[in-house]
């Protein structure tokens, strides 16, 4: 790699926020592709996971693996690190010093990760393959197709009041488990592909899904049954969603050519916090469960930022020229 | 793609030297196949000359030359060690970039010169394995070259534990998960047919995968099925070439190499394996001569015979579809797809080949083509025509990649920099549907209102001659020894080939590089018309006395079309048969319906293979082989020619 090569990716990884900011009782990880220095190449010049430290910068964090979608932690150990990737699941068991591949030839294009709360060995896993599921914390892994007409899925939540049940986002919309991703059945919901699926930690009946063009659908009665939220996004097509962790009434929308709509009063209202964003192309929101109130967001290639006012104002987060899958909070590594 | 054409002007003036000085060694491409001893000595012949150019490239003197594959021939021939070696810790110095398009350089010189590293050059070579995680990649031949490479690597050093290892996985663990693959990739070939089928630039992807276990496996049951598949790949190219030019239908072809399809590796290959055409030195051919791998010599009479006209037909499959699969997908253990029924005119003087039609791979598709002889040189022949509907959207890239809606364009766009314009020639379309019969050829097109470029393209090559629009309405040209007929169903226009500049100013690196040489002179017949068709015939320029004569012929053929609704047509070929085709229609040859149901995986008077048999047997003469993988065995009859 050239110098001026590493020179223009220290700068976009740089984050250039204000320095003082309070002390995190986690890191931030975003799983992400430099593409926007992707000239004339099928695969982008870097990729994989960073993670941001206390006066902004990034930093790599783990193997450097083309297609790394998203980060999960064991609630069990907080040592053991799952990784989603194009190349399968790599894991960790001593907090990221090691890594190693954990599924075959057979798994590939891995795009969420999520442990059962209730029983922590158990993991499930969405790739464009179809779902994936462990009964050992992610040492090893099978497949768990039973019941899915089509296959394809990118996003899932495991209910984090009841073990062994799942929510998976499909090509043909929710698909639920009750029995660990053992078999699914269809759940009410349009039959459009799921981008992004969450379930909030403030109140755990209430999940939030993002389509592909069918825009954002919300549940208070844990994914049971759904219904439109959001009127100005209802065809576009949402790559991200995300809930607060500290207020329920707070929630979060990013799309492609929509930018950040947020609703503070549990989805009745809405409102368009795109200004100040340098485009609204977004593929990742997430509220910052350290900071209350913080909003972040990634946009294709333009840069990463956070609001402490949920979006009235955005400032710089660094990570220009990235485009982003997931943002991960986890308790430090260090 | 790894054609080295940035090598130098004075490595290939060496190389040339070497190979005419080697009896048997140029290939003859009217001259019929000899005997298995002189096949054998034309091969061998090749492959050391290859060799040896290799070996001139590493210059003792200037270690800033030469690449992989020129280490690994001094070191198997134990010629310049020195030289190389200091070469090797030059180009290994850098952490590597390039994923499995690293691993496979890499493991060649571990296995061809294994004998001659030396512990720095191990050390280095064990270092990268550890710290340098390759991508897998997206497609068939990116998994076959990582798990090809990987195994190989792996069984060099057997007792290498997770830690030695990029991906934690020890030397063991990282065979079976490579083995696994391999072999469920291989049932699925012999089964169903290839993914990425028939591509004159991908083939050499395969070639170098199998070469490299077929060299280098120690496990002789496998060894023995990598070699068998490259036969099995290499007779289906063989059997639809024409002096070494890959015709038909091709699932992924580049902009420059459907315009001149000379400049593709299978042509290259067809030097080295089969000795037709002129030699070109590419990594991959270097690759292939180090590896040891010799083609049967069934292959070469196969690929050499065009006394008389055939057809091949052949069952492929799509890339795997992700999403939007369709209702016409069927699964593969969990993995849908959908057929390719390939269908090629093989005559002594041109190939016609063809699909069905639709969305059979992203990006690169080449639905239908004719290729002829010439005796032009392969920098520029652009000896070829062919039809295309410009087809780009989310649709297709998020059927075959796990990308998103908004971006897959984008992203596809950054490196096939030609996918999202209205001037591409490489192209699926889901609204184009093709029927062949011999040598004639239907193509309908139904394009919804809306669609990003609602265009029909015909490529008319600089090389055609008397091209003449005929008041009939039909256009005639003359591709060498080939006459052509080809009767739109709605108006068009001439356009100049790239007539967006986009290839011309550049775009794409790589992709557009000598424009000048290949792009230039060549025009397109594009049609806006939304119901579209066209009808091509062409029949070799030795059975008419004229070309006036020909034309005569076509314009008495019976041809009726309609464009009022679906696009519909019957038209009698030259041959007397009746091909009826209707948009959305199951295809008509003399009123009855072309049975898809029962396509065989190969059938020609060379090959025959039934679908799910994993078998192929090739036959010549008194000749056959049987290629069986289900027993992993090959069967051979004795030739009845003398030694």
């Amino acid at each position: 790699m050239s110098r001026r090569i590493l020179l223009l990716l220290a700068l976009a990884l740089a984050g250039r926020g204000p320095a003082a900011e309070p002390v995190a009782a986690r890191t931030l990880y975003a799983a992400v592709s430099m593409t926007k220095a992707q000239k004339n190449s099928p695969t982008p010049l870097d990729s994989g996971l960073y993670a941001r430290g206390a006066t902004g910068q990034w930093t790599l964090f783990g193997p450097r693996i083309l297609g790394v979608a998203s980060l999960a932690q064991s609630p069990a150990d907080p040592g053991v690190l799952l990784l989603a990737s194009a190349d399968g699941v790599v894991r960790s068991t001593d907090r990221g010093r090691h890594w190693r591949k954990a599924t075959g030839w057979e798994v590939g294009d891995v795009r969420a990760l999520a442990f059962d709360r209730g029983r922590p060995a158990r993991v499930y896993a969405a790739t464009a393959w179809g779902p994936i599921r462990s009964t050992d914390g992610g040492a090893t892994w099978q497949l768990a197709q039973q019941g899915l007409s089509r296959l394809y899925c990118q996003t899932l939540v495991a209910d984090a009041a009841h073990s062994g049940r799942v929510l998976l986002g499909t090509e043909d919309g929710l698909a639920v488990s009750t029995d660990g991703a053992g078999s699914w059945r269809r759940v009410e919901f349009p039959a459009v592909t799921v981008l992004r699926l969450v379930q909030s930690a403030a109140d755990p009946r209430l999940m939030l899904a993002g389509t592909e063009g069918r825009g954002a659908w919300l549940s208070r009665d844990a994914g049971a049954t759904w219904s439109a939220t959001d009127p100005a996004c209802a065809t576009a097509n949402l790559y991200s969603v995300t809930l607060s962790p500290h207020d329920a009434a707070q929630l979060a929308v990013g799309g492609w050519e929509v930018g950040v709509h947020v609703s503070a009063d549990g989805g009745r209202t809405w409102t368009d916090r795109s200004a100040g964003l340098p485009v609204p192309r977004v593929f990742v929101v997430a509220f910052d469960p350290d900071v209350r109130g913080r909003l972040w967001a990634s946009t294709f290639e333009e840069g990463t930022f956070y609001s402490d006012d949920l979006g009235r104002t955005w400032h710089d987060g660094g990570l220009y020229g990235a485009y982003a899958s997931d943002f991960v909070f986890l308790t430090s590594l260090r | 793609m790894i054609l080295i054409s940035a090598k130098s002007r004075a490595i290939m003036a060496l190389f040339m030297v070497f190979v005419a000085g080697s009896a048997g060694v140029w290939g003859g491409e009217t001259r019929p196949a000899g005997s298995d001893a002189e096949i054998s000595r034309g091969f061998q012949a090749r492959q050391a000359a290859v060799i040896a150019a290799s070996v001139a490239a590493i210059d003792p003197t200037n270690p800033t030359k030469g690449g992989y594959y020129d280490v690994a021939a001094c070191l198997q021939r134990g010629e310049k060690r020195e030289a190389a070696l200091a070469r090797l810790a030059k180009i290994t110095a850098p952490t590597p970039t390039d994923n499995m398009f690293w691993m496979f350089p890499m493991v060649t010189v571990m296995m061809a010169g294994e004998q001659g590293l030396d512990q720095p050059a191990r050390d280095r070579i064990a270092e990268l394995w550890r710290t340098y995680w390759p991508s897998r990649g997206d497609t068939e031949n990116h998994w076959v070259l990582y798990y090809s490479s990987l195994y190989l690597a792996a069984q060099s050093r057997p007792d290498a534990g997770p830690g030695e290892w990029f991906n934690g996985r020890s030397s063991a663990e990282n065979m079976a998960e490579a083995r696994g693959y391999l072999e469920h990739w291989i049932d699925v070939t012999t089964s169903y047919g290839q993914g990425e089928y028939d591509s004159p630039n991908y083939i050499e992807e395969y070639a170098i995968g199998l070469s490299l276990l077929s060299g280098w496996a120690k496990d002789e049951g496998f060894r023995h099925k990598a070699h068998m598949l490259l036969d099995y790949i290499l007779y289906d190219y063989a059997v639809e070439t024409l002096d070494g030019y890959y015709g038909g239908a091709h699932s992924r072809v580049y902009p420059r190499q459907i315009v001149v399809p000379g400049q593709t590796p299978a042509k290259a290959m067809g030097w080295l394996f089969f000795g037709l055409g002129e030699p070109v030195l590419t990594g991959t051919v270097q690759l292939l001569a180090l590896s040891g791998y010799t083609p049967p010599p069934i292959l070469e009479r196969v690929a050499r015979d065009r006394t008389q006209p055939y057809v091949e037909r052949e069952l492929k499959r799509t890339r795997w579809r992700l999403r939007h699969a369709g209702p016409q997908s069927f699964v593969i253990g969990d993995r849908r797809t959908i057929p390719v029924y390939k269908y090629s005119y093989v005559d002594p003087d041109f190939i016609l080949g063809s699909t069905q039609g639709g969305l059979l791979q992203p990006i690169q598709q080449q639905t239908w083509s004719l290729i002829w002889r010439t005796d032009l040189p392969v920098s520029r022949a652009a000896n070829t025509f062919f039809g295309v509907q410009p087809y780009s959207s989310p649709l297709e890239g998020t059927m075959y990649f796990g990308g998103d809606w908004d971006t897959v364009t984008n992203l596809i766009a950054r490196s096939k920099a030609d996918y999202d314009t209205p001037d591409k020639l490489p192209s699926g379309s889901p609204f184009e549907q093709v029927c062949q019969h011999g040598s004639a050829l239907i193509a309908l097109y139904d394009i919804p209102a809306g669609t990003r470029f609602p265009l029909v393209t015909v490529f008319f090559s600089r090389d055609l001659a008397h091209v003449d629009e005929d008041a009939s309405g039909w256009i005639f040209a003359q591709g060498g020894p080939a006459y052509i007929a080809y009767r739109p169903f709605a108006a068009g226009e001439w356009k100049p080939n790239d007539w967006t500049g986009l290839l011309r100013r550049g775009a794409g690196g790589f992709i557009s590089t000598g424009f000048d040489q290949w792009g230039e002179g060549h025009r397109c017949y594009v049609s806006p018309a939304l119901r579209n068709g066209y009808v091509v015939q062409v029949a070799p320029a030795r059975k008419y006395a004229s070309y006036d004569a020909f034309k005569a012929a076509v314009r008495a053929l019976p041809l009726k079309f309609s464009t009022a609704a679906a696009p519909e047509a019957t038209f009698t070929a030259l041959d007397g048969h009746v091909l009826r085709a209707r948009y959305g229609a199951t295809p008509t040859v003399d009123g009855t319906p072309v049975d898809f149901t029962h396509w065989p995986l190969f059938e020609s008077p060379f090959g025959h293979a039934t679908r799910g048999s994993r078998q192929l047997e090739i036959t010549h003469g008194p000749a056959r082989l049987l290629l069986d993988f289900a027993r992993n065995t090959r069967t051979e009859s004795v030739y009845n020619v003398q030694p």
